[in-house]
């Protein structure tokens, strides 16, 4: 299928918009000047003149690849289905209006594009459905028909059922309310939406004692436009960075460079709660910066509220960006520069108009990360008692008195994965249109590589050395923190006061060494499971050609990437209190019964299995069909090619994907502290951790330091089993 | 030995067919050639015949048995695969052996039976390697003796030379041809290389976009094509339009042909008695005339260019409105400007209907 490009297009992407606009304004000075019919025909503008358009030519490829429209289009059609359904009025029907022509236009594409194709595969074969089947089938034996089944079973069971119960939940009205009640509530009510503030100031000066103290908390515009603010900005704030540090370290020379990007990875190392402790500390009235500006302008600074949350998740989830944005640079053609260089281009114009758009959709898949991390983390918003966001909101459903969650908090769930899967979606969609980085005329090349000048040198020393080590801090904290170096209060260190006496009491306590006990068992547990659940999902993706199924079980098996760990736990928590009723795992059965390890350990193994299947996937790729074959042909059966041939095959793909696995897993927050806030006794390291840090025992945050230390170690061993003994990339998250 | 049968195969990828109605014999101990350009299907039918594909329609029968649904393991054919498919993580005896274990054969008698393959294929003492200590000639003889150690019924190979260098390469496709001989092995043998073809085989069946054109003997494709892409995929051909004026015999017709302006004597298939024709010319087929033209097909042109290749000239000659591509011998110098007289042995032609 072709779409050629000549003079018919005559119509523009912005033509659109100027008619939606048009109808827009129509439909606003309507609705002020009491003329109703004056809606109506804002609707059919909006509706009609783009199909016209359409039909006459309209430069529909631009909808299509360019990132943002497509991303846009996407974001209408929910925009103004939401609108429409929960018949708001005002400026936000105004706004659907302004994009309903693009919504008419990507359907009639879409639709049109549709017809098409099937008018010219149903001219070409005419076949009966049981021949093509039987056919298609002919491939499948019975270990392979068993895979796809287990596979398929266990997916829909753990991971579509609870979602879909959650919905199903989430429906659930007063009586004499719509079904769509809860979600009305959502996006309507001032607790979820205020666009209206009362000159509330982001920041302020206080006193703190005789000190005066710049205190900056940022806004607060409702539950869910805070949580889309703070993952807005913490994602772009995170991707410039990203883009930045990993620019500077994949194109040029200097001394330091290799300290530079080991520190600079410093981030990825996970400790719940206690980095974020640890920032809130960096960034408090007797922290650095506080010293610091107090000696400039003679006040302090301290970053709380909304906006420590923001600062602190931009220093945890820089570094994805970075990673996936150093890879992308370095997997860049040499040549392809060389060419602009060549033909005049130079300095900042080569680095957007060639490199950056070449490394885009590596960067896209970091970034889409880091926006879903940010939107469910629930380190941030606990240590900094942000309350007004969506992630804290729901965790609060789990601690609350009654231990009953309400369909609002079901709703509000829904509303948060859609969030998640969507942005996902399309950005998965933009990278696979654009993943030209991947084309070139192949062999391996030298990463071009230049030295730095005295006034690069300069930038690099004083700007992105200092900000490196910084964002590096909060880990550093973390330890000095449990050997007692840092005084839990403020930055200060006092190096003759260390102690290893935390540390050791993780194990010497038997109250506290039973969390990393339960830990280190649900995590060995879940990465048997998902282990073998990625061999059989990946063997069958990989093998079998039924596009329907194959292609359905690779989505069900990569998109729990996407969704939130807090759906995953209000969806288990609904699934088993609606299916499994009355019994042991139903998680209103009160902290006594209820046998949240079981729950906990499925939940684990189906969150965690993207990372282990990306792993195992990769490994069959690189065993080729032909090996398979070769034996079949010789007359190997099914069981004996996968269980001889494939599997010793891909051994250390299959070790690694476990190895990482058991890092997820054991690091693993958002459901552990909720799930486990129902069963404490059988909740895992996190959840300790986090209840010693609310509890607010000033040695407890040593205790949790001494965790994070241990998590750390844990990290840092998988790194080195997986890098330099099974000599695998460790990936850690995106791309 | 066994007899292989193709009836009326179909096999369908997506929207694609990529064998279509395809019907073949290739007879006991043959050494049978599928040559096509690249997604022709002629993989897809050496796929079908080992047993990884089941056809939407047709059937396939090893002698007179019906294999169509038997599943590969139990079709005791070997394959050699394009990329040698050798097992990374097994030594090149394993390899060997791999497929005598699956038979329950004693160990002593397949250590013997690998040392017999592994001289067969003229590689000994490598026993104990892995396949990437190999090189790639030597891994090509280890997935020939894996195939052949089981002492299958059908030899299938895949391209089994496209990833070799040039001159390994004619070696590799003597050494093939003798084993084949040899063991008498049925074989299909796939490849989009028309000299791999045209030297090894028996007979050579031509297939484009999933259908079999022509099924036939290396010299009858190859001077007797029965269609414009037979012509034009085996060898360089001129080709010419025309139109029959009169039927001499069954294999013989007068043709006009317009861009000589001529009328020339030219071999048939057979059935075109009038009507429009393409008449295929080989660049070698010309004769070049020193006396007097005396006789049919006789044509005369003036050269416009001539490029001298080692072992012939290949000349461009200009008669009438027809750019002629022919072949001389090496030492028979033509200049730019030199009017040539050129005569065309009419069984050295073919007209196809156009």
């Amino acid at each position: 299928m072709t779409t050629t490009i000549d003079a018919t297009d005559q119509y523009k992407i912005k033509d659109l918009l100027l008619v939606g606009l048009i109808g827009a304004v129509l439909y606003y000075v309507g609705s002020n000047y009491n003329v109703p019919d004056l809606d109506l025909i804002a609707w059919i503008l909006a509706i009609i003149i783009p199909i016209a358009m359409y039909k006459r030519g309209l430069d529909v490829d631009k909808l299509k690849y360019s990132f943002s429209l497509s991303f846009l289009s996407i974001i209408s059609y929910l925009y103004v289905f939401m609108v429409l359904l929960l018949r708001l009025p005002g400026i936000p029907k105004a706004i659907a209006i302004l994009l309903t022509p693009i919504v008419v236009v990507s359907f009639i594409y879409s639709l049109d594009t549709y017809l098409k194709e099937r008018k010219t595969t149903r001219q070409k074969i005419k076949l009966p459905f049981s021949k093509r089947a039987k056919a298609a089938l002919y491939s499948l034996d019975a270990l392979v028909i068993a895979f796809l089944v287990i596979g398929t079973v266990m997916l829909v069971t753990f991971l579509l059922a609870p979602v879909l119960i959650m919905l199903w939940n989430a429906f659930i009205t007063p009586p004499g309310t719509p079904f769509y009640e809860n979600f009305k509530t959502i996006f309507t009510t001032r607790k979820y939406i205020r666009l209206i503030t009362f000159g509330e100031s982001p920041w302020s000066f206080q006193y703190i004692g005789d000190e005066k103290v710049l205190v900056i908390t940022g806004v607060n515009y409702g539950v869910l436009l805070n949580s889309l603010i703070n993952s807005v900005i913490v994602t772009t704030v995170a991707t410039v960075l990203g883009i930045i540090v990993a620019f500077v370290l994949a194109r040029y020379r200097f001394p330091g460079k290799t300290f530079l990007r080991i520190l600079a990875l410093v981030p990825l190392f996970v400790t719940p709660f206690i980095n974020s402790y640890v920032i809130k500390i960096l960034f408090s009235a007797s922290g650095p910066i506080s010293i610091i500006t107090k000696n400039l302008f003679g006040f302090g600074v301290q970053i709380d509220s909304l906006a420590g949350v923001t600062i602190a998740q931009i220093m945890a989830f820089y570094p994805i960006v970075y990673l996936n944005a150093y890879a992308s640079f370095q997997s860049i053609d040499p040549s392809m520069e060389e060419q602009a260089e060549n033909l005049g281009a130079k300095g900042f114009k080569l680095f957007s108009t060639v490199t950056l758009p070449l490394a885009l959709p590596g960067i896209a898949a970091g970034s889409i990360i880091v926006f879903i991390f940010s939107l469910e983390d629930l380190g941030a918003p606990i240590v900094f008692q942000e309350r007004r966001l969506m992630s804290y909101l729901i965790y609060s459903g789990f601690t609350s008195e009654t231990g009953v969650i309400s369909p609002e908090l079901a709703a509000l769930g829904f509303v948060m994965l859609f969030l998640a899967v969507v942005s996902f979606l399309s950005i998965k969609n933009y990278v696979g249109m654009r993943s030209y980085a991947m084309i070139s005329r192949g062999g391996r090349w030298k990463p071009r590589e230049r030295k730095l000048g005295i006034k690069g040198l300069l930038i690099v020393y004083l700007l992105l050395l200092p900000l490196v080590i910084w964002t590096a801090m909060p880990q550093i904290g973390v330890v000095l923190l449990a050997f007692n170096m840092m005084s839990p209060t403020g930055f200060y260190i006092h190096p003759e006061q260390v102690t290893a006496t935390y540390f050791l009491e993780l194990f010497q306590n038997p109250n506290i060494f039973i969390y990393i006990k339960n830990t280190i068992t649900y995590a060995l547990v879940a990465v048997f499971i998902a282990t073998t659940l990625s061999i059989i999902i990946g063997y069958a993706v990989s093998r079998v050609k039924i596009r329907f199924i194959t292609s359905a079980l690779d989505a069900l098996s990569t998109i729990p990437i996407a969704i939130p760990g807090l759906v995953i736990a209000l969806g288990y928590y609904f699934f088993f209190a609606t299916l499994f009723r009355g019994t042991p795992l139903d998680p209103t059965s009160g902290p006594t019964v209820f046998q949240a390890w079981i729950v906990l350990i499925i939940a684990y193994s189906i969150r965690k299995l993207p990372f282990v299947v990306r792993s195992v996937f990769a490994g069959f790729q690189q065993v080729h069909v032909a090996l398979e074959e070769a034996a079949l042909n010789l007359g190997a059966t099914r069981r004996k090619v996968v269980f001889g041939i494939v599997l010793p095959l891909i051994l250390a793909y299959i070790i690694s994907g476990a190895i990482i696995g058991f890092i997820y897993i054991s690091t693993e927050v958002s459901t552990s502290i909720t799930i486990g806030s129902l069963r404490s006794d059988q909740a895992p390291m996190t959840y300790y951790m986090k209840n010693i840090y609310i509890g607010g025992q000033l040695a407890g945050i040593q205790y949790v330091a001494a965790m994070g230390v241990l998590l750390i170690l844990f990290q840092l061993l998988a790194i080195l089993i997986v890098i330099l003994g099974l000599k695998q990339s460790y990936a850690f998250i995106g791309a | 030995m066994t007899r292989i049968k193709l009836e009326n195969v179909t096999k369908i990828f997506g929207n694609t067919v990529a064998v279509d109605n395809v019907s073949l014999e290739i007879n006991e101990g043959e050494f049978f050639t599928i040559i096509g350009p690249s997604g022709c299907g002629k993989t897809t039918t050496l796929r079908i015949i080992a047993g990884f594909e089941l056809p939407e329609q047709g059937k396939v029968y090893f002698d007179d048995q019906d294999v169509t649904y038997l599943k590969p393991y139990h079709r005791n054919t070997a394959m050699v695969f394009q990329n040698y498919a050798l097992w990374p993580h097994m030594t090149v005896y394993d390899n060997i052996a791999y497929g005598l274990r699956l038979r329950k054969v004693p160990e002593d008698e397949i250590k013997k039976k690998v040392k017999w393959a592994l001289e067969l294929v003229d590689l000994e003492g490598v026993e104990k390697r892995y396949p990437l200590q190999l090189s790639g000639g030597q891994q090509q003889r280890v997935a020939l003796a894996r195939a052949l150690v089981v002492e299958p019924n059908v030899l299938l190979l895949d391209e089994p030379l496209s990833n070799l260098d040039a001159k390994l390469r004619v070696e590799m496709r003597e050494e093939i041809k003798s084993l084949q001989k040899r063991l008498k092995i049925t074989t299909i043998y796939v490849t989009h290389d028309q000299l791999e073809a045209l030297s090894m085989s028996d007979r050579i069946a031509v297939m484009n976009k999933g259908k079999v054109l022509q099924v036939d003997t290396p010299t009858n494709l190859y001077f007797k094509p029965n269609s414009l892409f037979v012509a034009s995929f085996l060898g360089r051909s001129n080709v010419l339009d025309g139109r029959v004026t009169s039927t001499l015999d069954d294999h013989m017709v007068r043709v006009y042909v317009d861009q000589l302006d001529k009328e020339l004597v030219i071999y048939t298939h057979g059935g075109i008695e009038t009507g429009k024709v393409h008449v295929v010319i080989r660049p070698e087929s010309f004769e070049l005339v020193e006396d007097l033209p005396v006789g049919e097909n006789i044509i005369e042109g003036v050269v416009d260019d001539s490029m001298f290749l080692g072992d012939k000239i290949e000349a461009r000659v200009i008669s009438g409105s027809a750019k002629l591509t022919i072949y001389l011998a090496n030492k028979i110098f033509v200049r730019q400007g030199q009017k040539v007289t050129l005569r065309i042995p009419p069984d050295r032609m073919v007209a196809l209907p156009a």
